[in-house]
């Protein structure tokens, strides 16, 4: 707790930097991330991630220290090879995408484990952190590194920003931009770029083999909650700053773990949360909404069967038993009683002991279920020319389906007839 | 006559497209062979044929969207890279992942991306002029719902709006009554003829043979190749259509897999260029 609160004052400049520079680079990960994830290229990303490590290893070895400059030029180089092998072996072979990346991906960080064994194997003080960046590490964001990573991480966030228009058209409809002379070639060559770039600060703070995480998942958790792309691009980037912070704070409380696990875990919490619980796109509410469909067609069935028995009996309202209603149609007794509690309550039916009978709301909504099912039957027969016979199961459907504005077109359309195929009396509510 | 034609001759007498020997070939198998056609300006032309004859990728090609094995194409008597911004291009309407998170208004909006040039955002008249065209092809209460909830017929009315928005003369429409329901069909074609009215040339792949009478002055014929082109009411007939339709010429079509097979280029590299 007390770290908590240490932490979260920023008394502690070294604190205050790292911090500013793990959200960034997280955020700016996942801004790019957005149209890495609009474009469906989510695996290519994971291929860049694991792809930069001989390119860090050679920035290494050429300069003898960890220059971040040297580094980042490495893995920028390794990044874009690995990307024009995957398109190479797409485009000339019969392999196709996935399996090309899959290879490359492998491929590349094998060698790259290869370096960074022999590197770490060769007495070279100067290599001491270098494997920070398999598994990332934001506490070792200071100094020069700080520097030179922000500042490519803000260079990320401009060039996002400025090709904002050009990414999401590119992303939604390819052709079109081809169609209207975009330079397409040239600014998929500036996103993949910005990719590499992402990836390249961002295994800074969540290490190589995790970035592909950091790059997808909040735009992925985000496209739970909105429909608008603006929307959708702030929320993946607050998620991913989020996760940077969170990133940040470990690496200050628990210096021996490494920071990429922490950053991920917070990250996919973020993203299962919205899997379940999102409005409109969650499962949760998916089920919900479910359930209310399912009870409301329990409801309608049974309301339904009151006004049946009244057609045949003249009488809407006259109570019945449940063995009336049970010989009319079958239910499960104890289903039946439920549903039928369930109707008092809402008031469409009234109780007395072992009676129930329709109020006059029931009936209206049990004419609108029948007259509708009636008409759908006429449609079908008319318009779509299916036998009389055939009709029957997929207006049980419709009857409860459709709303107010196709209904009355429905009317319109059939002219307000009066009979069914199978001549029962279509009814009208009186107004 | 129409007056527009007369007050403007230049329209007579540039076609809208020309096309010089075209062959594109898909991991090379040739699907377009040699395809020679002028078309006019300010009429409703239609192009036919059946399933695989290469109806998209005639205007793929022509539009630089699919590059060419062979051949040139020129756009009102300009390589099309110089007229980009009279020519507008809908794609097939299931060419789309319509889950993207965008709006109607958003989409309408791209039209204007040509004339906006790169990193501009679109100012107020860009948005009227979408609304404007959200209105002649009666979307306008769409314009906030998300694309996804949109009805076939409603998303392609909404590709319709975003080809008016770049205010092209010349349209190449893939396939715009595909899933469509017959009054949207309906608006469509008069909003289409409409527009050659006002000398626009619009070029449409279609798929209904009993309407293209009634929609098309002028009719392209493909399987392949080119089999007809020329005014619907003399070049639509029987012997036209036995030959587009009457199935595949098997020899051009085996000889298309052994080029394939062999892996032999469709066309000799010119030596000139090299």
């Amino acid at each position: 707790m007390n770290a908590l609160i240490e932490f979260l004052s920023f008394s502690d400049p070294n604190v205050r930097y790292v911090t500013i520079g793990a959200v960034l680079l997280t955020a700016s990960s996942a801004m790019v991330g957005t149209f890495t994830f609009l474009n469906k290229k989510s695996l290519v990303g994971d291929a860049i991630a694991h792809a930069v490590l001989p390119g860090i290893c050679l920035g290494f070895l050429l300069a003898g220290t960890k220059n971040p400059l040297l580094l980042i030029a490495g893995a920028f180089l390794t990044g874009w090879i690995s990307l024009m092998l995957i398109d190479l072996i797409t485009n000339k072979t019969r392999i196709r995408e996935d399996a090309a990346i899959g290879l490359i991906l492998s491929v590349f960080f094998g060698i790259g484990i290869l370096m960074l064994t022999t590197i770490q194997k060769s007495g070279n003080a100067a290599q001491s952190g270098l494997d920070h960046f398999l598994f990332g590490k934001a506490a070792a964001l200071v100094g020069q590194d700080l520097l030179v990573f922000s500042i490519v991480g803000i260079i990320v966030v401009i060039a996002v920003l400025f090709f904002f228009k050009e990414f999401a058209l590119l992303a939604f409809d390819k052709d079109f931009a081809v169609s209207i002379g975009l330079p397409v070639r040239w600014i998929q060559w500036v996103l993949t770029s910005l990719i590499v770039l992402a990836v390249v600060i961002g295994i800074q703070a969540v290490g190589v083999v995790l970035m592909a995480a950091i790059l997808i998942t909040p735009a992925a958790a985000a496209r739970f909650w909105t429909d608008k792309l603006s929307i959708l691009f702030l929320l993946a980037t607050l998620f991913g700053a989020i996760s940077g912070l969170s990133g940040a704070f470990i690496s200050y409380t628990a210096p021996s773990m490494p920071t990429g696990p922490w950053i991920v875990v917070v990250i996919s919490t973020i993203a299962f949360f919205s899997f379940f619980f999102a409005p409109r796109r969650g499962v949760i509410n998916r089920f919900i909404r479910q359930r209310s469909i399912r009870k409301t067609i329990n409801d309608e069935n049974v309301l339904k069967i009151f006004y049946q028995l009244g057609e045949n009996s003249g009488n809407f309202h006259s109570p019945r038993t449940i063995t009336d209603l049970v010989r009319w149609r079958f239910y499960n007794e104890n289903l039946l009683k439920r549903y039928l509690r369930r109707l008092v309550g809402q008031g469409y039916l009234e109780q007395n002991n072992n009676t129930w009978q329709l109020t006059e709301a029931g009936k209206i909504r049990a004419q609108r279920v029948v007259k509708i099912h009636r008409l759908w039957e006429l449609y079908l027969t008319t318009h779509m020319h299916i036998a009389p016979d055939h009709v029957h199961e997929d207006a049980e459907t419709i009857e409860h389906l459709l709303t107010p504005e196709l209904e009355a077109r429905l009317e319109a359309i059939l002219g307000y007839p009066k009979v069914d195929p199978h001549q029962s009396q279509i009814p009208y509510a009186d107004n | 006559m129409d007056m527009a034609g007369v007050v403007n001759p230049l329209h007579q007498i540039v076609p809208a497209v020309e096309v010089h020997d075209l062959t594109v070939a898909f991991d090379r198998k040739p699907v377009l062979w040699n395809i020679d056609v002028t078309l006019p300006q300010g009429k409703l032309i239609g192009i036919v044929g059946p399933n695989g004859a290469g109806k998209s990728t005639f205007i793929k090609a022509v539009m630089g969207i699919l590059p060419l094995s062979s051949g040139y194409v020129k756009v009102f008597d300009e390589p099309l890279n110089k007229v980009r911004q009279k020519v507008s291009y809908v794609p097939q309407r299931e060419s789309i992942d319509w889950d993207f998170p965008a709006s109607v208004m958003d989409v309408v909006l791209m039209g204007r991306y040509a004339r906006l040039g790169l990193f501009k955002r679109p100012r107020k008249a860009d948005r009227e002029i979408a609304h404007d065209c959200l209105k002649k092809v009666g979307m306008e209460a769409f314009a906030q719902r998300q694309i996804a909830q949109l009805s076939g017929g409603q998303q392609q009315r909404t590709f319709l709006a975003r080809a008016l928005a770049q205010q092209a003369d010349l349209y190449f429409m893939d396939e715009p009554f595909a899933g469509v329901d017959a009054a949207t069909e309906k608006a469509i074609v008069s909003l289409l003829q409409s527009m050659t009215s006002q000398q626009k040339t619009v070029i449409v792949v279609h798929h209904d043979l009993q309407s293209v009478r009634q929609y098309f002055d002028w009719i392209l014929m493909l399987n392949t190749r080119l089999v007809a082109a020329g005014p619907t009411n003399t070049t639509f007939n029987a012997a036209n259509l036995q030959s587009t339709y009457g199935g595949k010429l098997t020899l051009m079509d085996d000889v298309a897999d052994l080029i394939r097979r062999e892996r032999y280029p469709s066309r000799e590299d010119n030596p000139a260029a090299l």
